[in-house]
């Protein structure tokens, strides 16, 4: 199996005020192609700030972290935006554009990638249909359930058949009845058409649907499950 | 992201906040508005002064006065103490491309018709010469022009006979009229009459003369006139060219220029228009400077409301570069919505402001061309006859420069959305 994501002594230190905060102390962490990792960690142990060092959305104070062999550290602003649109995002409150319909959100990363309107169309139908979202496309996030607001996210997020899928918490603002059907979408999306999975949770049930978890307390990585896969 | 898609995208973002994306475009509205009617009103009244002036104008005739000029006296602060006299008529006859030169000596005076009196500006002339010069506008009602007038002989302009167009006539040929002209010093001044018998009344001319003939002034002979001022001077000469072409004025120009050298101005009436028409321009462009000013302030209207936005959709714009926008596509987006706002405020400024000149012109200028006050005439008439021109030049500059003035002003917003770290946008509430 490829190595799909690296992350080699990854550390992050935020200032707070003036007080330095290290969020990551040194993380290294490898993610192959085809994988479902949770990373699993109280509020605060650095999940999200590892998470958004991976979708090239931050830059990390020292370490590397590299991505289909890539050192993101040696790309520029373009380059990282183009790396983006091979990253699918899904957060924790969706994030969808509130004035675009649910196919719309689906349609824009396509569009900023230069898709052509055609092919646009095509697609974004594909995906609400693989979330369940055909009948809502028409409409706005606002006349949507958290859950489905969150299915119309993932599909955001394959939109533009990503090489890995990055989840922040994407069960923390459902109920739990609509988490199930999103992790069994998820799993599905793993299984069958091979979409690597890195999703950060705090709920262990959730959790435990993974291949493997990632352990994260105080900004290190205390016990990687991952080490049967061949992690660190 | 392709331009229609940032277009579209860029629309949305305006389609959001509707009121405030309205009042933004008045802004622009307004500015482009008062240009293009400014522009337009100059532009039209450009057209009536220079038609007026071509009209009293024969554009084979030079005049030469002395000194450097009107102008230059009166920065100078004193009079020029060159002069002209009859004899120079002479001189300047001989010049090759010369047909004919013709002296004439003008005054303000006082003319008086029954119990009122009007001040006036009386020209003494040579009737025959200056009817052969301005033989298309010297020219009398019902008769021609006597060429061996008596020495107390007067010619009006037809406004003198019917000053007010209504058949209400001043006087008519044939009437003896008096003219009395103050000489002596402001403590003791020396108060002259003279009777004049009106030898005949001009055709309307029309239009503004400055060196021609003319509906407001009197002419007698310039032998009178040079005894009743007490002067040998003329004020100007007239001088007819074999052609009107402008290697003949350049070649008249230089010989008479050649023998006064800088003690004489010599205008082409060509030059004159010229020079009109520039100052006019230059009047035009303050004009619409000034109503810049105030598509300037709409600019910075624009600024202020661009920043305003790009703080509201911070998090938008996270969420877009997270989805893999470039930074310039994230600029491109709020300027493409400074442009919109720019193009229909141009387009409906451009209308309003064409709107705005044809109602200044139909219902302001005849409120002011109403005045009945007969020594204005000319001015008033000028007025009236003005209708706003919007020359395609205005009317694509205006467009562009209302878009160009948003989007310059969004530049800076724009660049500070586009500037903007994903993870801190995102996390922006």
């Amino acid at each position: 199996m490829a190595l799909i994501v690296q992350t080699i002594n990854l550390q992050k230190t935020y200032m707070l005020g003036k007080v330095p905060v290290n969020a990551l102390r040194g993380v290294n962490l490898e993610v192959e192609s085809g994988d479902f990792v949770a990373v699993v960690g109280p509020s605060g142990s650095g999940k999200s700030t590892l998470l958004n060092l991976i979708g090239a959305l931050d830059k990390p104070t020292e370490g590397k972290v590299i991505i289909d062999g890539v050192d993101v550290s040696t790309l520029n602003e373009d380059e990282l935006a183009e790396l983006r649109r091979r990253v699918g995002f899904v957060f924790q409150f969706f994030n969808l554009i509130p004035r675009l319909t649910a196919s719309e959100n689906v349609e824009l990363p396509l569009a900023i990638a230069g898709v052509k309107k055609r092919q646009r169309k095509e697609k974004t139908a594909d995906l609400l249909k693989a979330v369940g979202l055909s009948e809502r496309a028409g409409h706005n996030p606002t006349e949507l359930s958290g859950g489905e607001q969150q299915r119309v996210a993932i599909a955001r997020a394959l939109a533009n058949n990503p090489r890995f899928l990055l989840l922040d918490e994407p069960t923390g603002n459902i109920d739990s009845k609509t988490a199930d059907i999103l992790i069994s979408l998820l799993k599905r999306l793993n299984e069958e058409r091979g979409v690597t999975i890195i999703m950060i949770t705090h709920d262990p049930n959730i959790a435990r649907q993974a291949k493997h978890i990632v352990h994260i307390l105080d900004g290190r990585i205390v016990d990687d499950a991952s080490s049967m896969g061949g992690g660190s | 992201m392709d331009i229609v898609d940032t277009f579209s995208y860029a629309w949305g973002g305006i389609k959001l906040r509707k009121l405030r994306a309205a009042l933004t475009t008045l802004g622009i509205v307004i500015g482009i508005a008062a240009i293009v009617a400014l522009l337009s009103l100059g532009e039209g009244f450009r057209i009536v002064i220079t038609s007026q002036f071509e009209r009293g104008f024969a554009l084979d005739v030079l005049t030469v006065t002395a000194g450097r000029g009107l102008l230059a006296n009166i920065i100078s602060g004193s009079g020029s103490e060159e002069y002209l006299t009859l004899n120079d008529t002479y001189t300047i006859d001989e010049i090759a491309g010369v047909r004919q030169a013709t002296a004439t000596l003008s005054k303000s005076i006082g003319l008086s018709i029954g119990n009122k009196t009007y001040t006036v500006t009386v020209v003494g002339i040579n009737f025959t010469e200056y009817s052969t010069i301005y033989s298309t506008s010297f020219l009398l009602e019902n008769d021609s022009i006597p060429l061996n007038p008596s020495n107390d002989s007067i010619i009006l302009g037809y406004r003198l006979h019917d000053p007010w167009k209504n058949g209400t006539i001043l006087v008519r040929v044939g009437d003896y009229i008096n003219l009395t002209w103050t000489t002596g010093s402001i403590t003791k001044p020396i108060v002259k009459r003279y009777t004049f018998h009106v030898a005949g009344v001009l055709k309307e001319i029309g239009g503004i003369s400055i060196f021609g003939p003319s509906d407001i002034q009197a002419y007698i002979p310039i032998t009178t006139a040079q005894e009743i001022f007490e002067t040998d001077q003329v004020s100007q000469i007239q001088v007819q060219l074999v052609s009107s072409e402008q290697r003949t004025i350049d070649s008249v120009t230089d010989s008479i220029k050649n023998i006064y050298g800088d003690k004489v101005t010599v205008v082409s009436p060509s030059a004159m228009l010229n020079a009109f028409s520039s100052i006019l321009s230059t009047v035009q462009l303050l004009l619409a400077g000034l109503a810049g000013i105030s598509l300037l302030v709409a600019g910075i209207g624009i600024m202020n409301i661009m920043i305003v936005s790009v703080i509201e959709r911070t998090r938008e714009i996270g969420i877009l570069k997270s989805l893999g926008m470039k930074n310039k596509t994230v600029m491109i987006i709020f300027l493409c919505e400074a442009a919109l706002i720019g193009l229909v405020g141009a387009a409906i400024g451009i209308v309003f402001g064409l709107g705005l000149s044809n109602f200044v012109t139909n219902f302001v200028f005849p409120l002011i061309g109403n005045g009945t006050n007969q020594s204005n005439g000319q001015g008033n008439r000028v007025v009236s006859n003005i209708t706003p021109v919007l020359t395609p030049t205005v009317c694509i500059g205006a467009f562009f420069f209302g878009i160009a003035t948003s989007v310059l002003f969004a530049l800076y917003p724009a660049w500070r959305a586009s500037k903007l770290k994903p993870v801190e946008a995102l996390r922006y509430e």
